[in-house]
């Protein structure tokens, strides 16, 4: 039986990361944003400040909960003590659903804090189905997964990652966060063609699509959230809503955070890629600290994302 | 993609690439780490055996991004906890502590909030034995390390902030004759830290910008807490610090007093003339949250 599409999710329009550093903007000046994405691990177990911020905004805004250390592809056990906090977090904040990655980040009891690739092979495809089931039980929500960005294959794999993540999804019956960003990214990476790999996947079951900045440094890129969306990922982006009937949507910004306005802008832009939109006005090409760059950069330690660390407020 | 139908196990192929893009001396040496040839016996030149080659990277290009950003993240994460420590090290040497302290103490939780926390043993417990007595360097370090890791623990423990507090009223107004009995009950973030340098205002003066010397030794007593989400921290005379610590352990008022007293008879004069002082202030501060008679 075919599912509902988005899962029966609605969606929600455009909205944010919540970052700490908007914190003081999103709580004077309540924008118009349609809703918020949080970083589970960063909420989990604070007993401060970005708790208490977190409460006042889901009052306010719809909330997703993202993680970025469920593990789901590990060869480890699954951590029952992370999944109960992720679970009253969500229950908490009221979160319209939850995702992760399609990874895993690490083994053996270390957590390597990175967003590690999976072969993709019949073999791993029941492991993580199987997961993802128990997960799901225990959360007593479906799960919706995110393809990471990713900088190398494996030899094992048998299957393309579209191919994969199809299969999982039905498999396990589960949602998909499409980041067209990664796609593209994993796209150069791996010399597959992103159209392709966006045209493959199960429309029915992408709930959100996630859009960021990149680096591209020249023989690969590098998904580092730390800059405007390009026009090639806008065009994916373009394709998915065309082939979706629209999802939620997100950006994400997580290094040289400009103010919120600039982000929240740059999410608006989505508009003009859904076919019907209404042309939004920014200035950001007058900014030339913000302006979009498509070209290639030469930087010497680049560092992909995630990074979830917030830093203690002392006097 | 290979047409084989038996991959290597996901177990096995996940030790090795956490132990090769782990390994500090980089991916080579990863590869050749015994921990490695432990799970996949190859050589850096058989590595597209296992990860394959894009038109424009070779395998070991590939997996160097995640080698390289490993202990990268991570050490960004110590530097945004240990600013001072960092300020006061210079870059390269917390770097190289962050690095030794990660290889130590690898991450095991799915928070980056525990990443720092053994920081300071590990400080601790590799400091050089061999300096001569007068070189208290090592220490200045280690409190410094302490006090950061209190103010990060102190940020995100239960706070103040939505309880309603005792105040310096309600102290007041308790019978002179139950006063003695008297248990304090303090909020959950309340540490109280004993050190041998003034680190905290070393760490204030770099949090404000500024290039603070290394402060000369002295017994230094802090009551760390937080007003409004903020982390503030409260130097406390040596007296008033033992007397808190016991009514922190919840010990009554009056037994607290005694025990301050027979630990150190010459504090008593100090005692009796602040104490009224030292109970408004902690109260005011908010520093409890009930009492319990």
């Amino acid at each position: 039986m075919k599912p509902v599409s988005r899962l029966g999710h609605p969606n929600l329009g455009l909205g944010v990361g919540l970052r700490t550093v908007h914190y003081p903007h999103i709580l004077e000046n309540k924008p118009a944003v349609d809703w918020f994405e949080i970083i589970s691990e960063n909420y989990m177990d604070s007993h401060g400040r970005p708790r208490y911020v977190l409460e006042q905004i889901a009052e306010r805004y719809p909330i997703v909960t993202h993680g970025v250390s469920l593990s789901i592809g590990s060869s480890d056990p699954l951590n029952f003590d992370y999944l109960r906090r992720l679970k009253k977090l969500a229950a908490t904040v009221n979160a319209r659903w939850v995702s992760d990655h399609l990874c895993w980040t690490g083994v053996a009891g270390r957590n390597s804090h990175d967003l590690l690739p999976i072969p993709f092979n019949e073999p791993t495809l029941r492991h993580v189905v199987d997961r993802i089931r128990i997960v799901q039980d225990f959360l007593e929500r479906p799960l919706v997964l995110e393809n990471p960005s990713s900088y190398l294959t494996f030899a094992d794999s048998t299957l393309t990652e579209w191919e994969f993540l199809k299969r999982m999804a039905e498999d396990a019956d589960c949602g998909l966060l499409l980041d067209v960003n990664n796609v593209y990214v994993s796209s150069v990476n791996h010399d597959f063609d992103p159209d392709e790999y966006v045209r493959s996947i199960p429309h029915e079951r992408v709930v959100q699509c996630h859009l960021a900045g990149h680096t591209n440094l020249i023989t690969h890129c590098i998904d580092t959230h730390d800059n405007h969306v390009i026009d090639r990922v806008w065009e994916l982006y373009r394709l998915a809503h065309r082939l979706t009937g629209g999802v939620s949507t997100l950006l994400e910004w997580d290094a040289h955070i400009p103010p919120f306005p600039v982000v929240h802008a740059e999410v608006l832009k989505a508009r003009r890629y859904m076919g019907d939109a209404v042309e939004v006005e920014t200035d950001l090409e007058e900014t030339p600290a913000l302006r979009i760059s498509d070209s290639p950069s030469h930087r010497s330690t680049t560092v992909p994302q995630p990074a979830s660390f917030v830093v203690a407020e002392v006097e | 993609m290979m047409d084989s139908s038996d991959p290597r196990p996901l177990d096995q192929v996940q030790r090795w690439m956490l132990a090769v893009v782990t390994h500090p001396q980089g991916v080579v040496s990863g590869i050749r780490a015994d921990e490695s040839q432990q799970e996949i016996p190859i050589s850096p030149d058989d590595l597209e055996s296992v990860i394959t080659r894009s038109r424009q990277c070779t395998s070991i290009e590939r997996l160097q991004v995640y080698g390289n950003a490993y202990y990268t993240r991570l050490i960004e994460c110590l530097q945004d906890e240990y600013p001072s420590l960092r300020h006061a090290l210079g870059d390269e040497s917390f770097d190289a502590f962050a690095l030794a302290y990660l290889r130590n103490s690898p991450p095991t939780s799915y928070t980056l909030s525990s990443l720092g926390a053994e920081f300071p043993r590990f400080l601790r417990e590799t400091r050089p034995g061999d300096l001569p007595p007068e070189i208290h360097w090592p220490e200045f370090l280690m409190d410094l390390a302490t006090l950061e890791r209190t103010y990060a623990e102190v940020f995100d423990a239960p706070g103040p902030e939505q309880l309603t507090l005792l105040t310096s009223e309600a102290l007041s107004s308790i019978p002179a004759d139950e006063w003695s009995d008297v248990k304090l009950i303090p909020v959950e973030c309340l540490r109280l830290l004993e050190l041998r340098f003034a680190v905290h205002e070393y760490a204030t003066s770099v949090r404000r910008g500024q290039q603070p010397s290394i402060p000369i030794s002295e017994p230094t007593f802090l009551a760390v807490s937080r007003i409004d989400f903020i982390v503030r921290r409260w130097p406390l005379t040596r007296t008033a610090f033992q007397l808190l610590g016991l009514l922190c352990q919840g010990m009554p008022i009056g037994m607290a007093i005694e025990q301050c007293v027979d630990n150190d008879a010459s504090s008593e004069d100090e005692l009796w003339g602040n104490i009224s002082d030292w109970f408004h202030d902690w109260a005011t501060t908010g520093l409890f949250r009930g009492l319990q008679r």
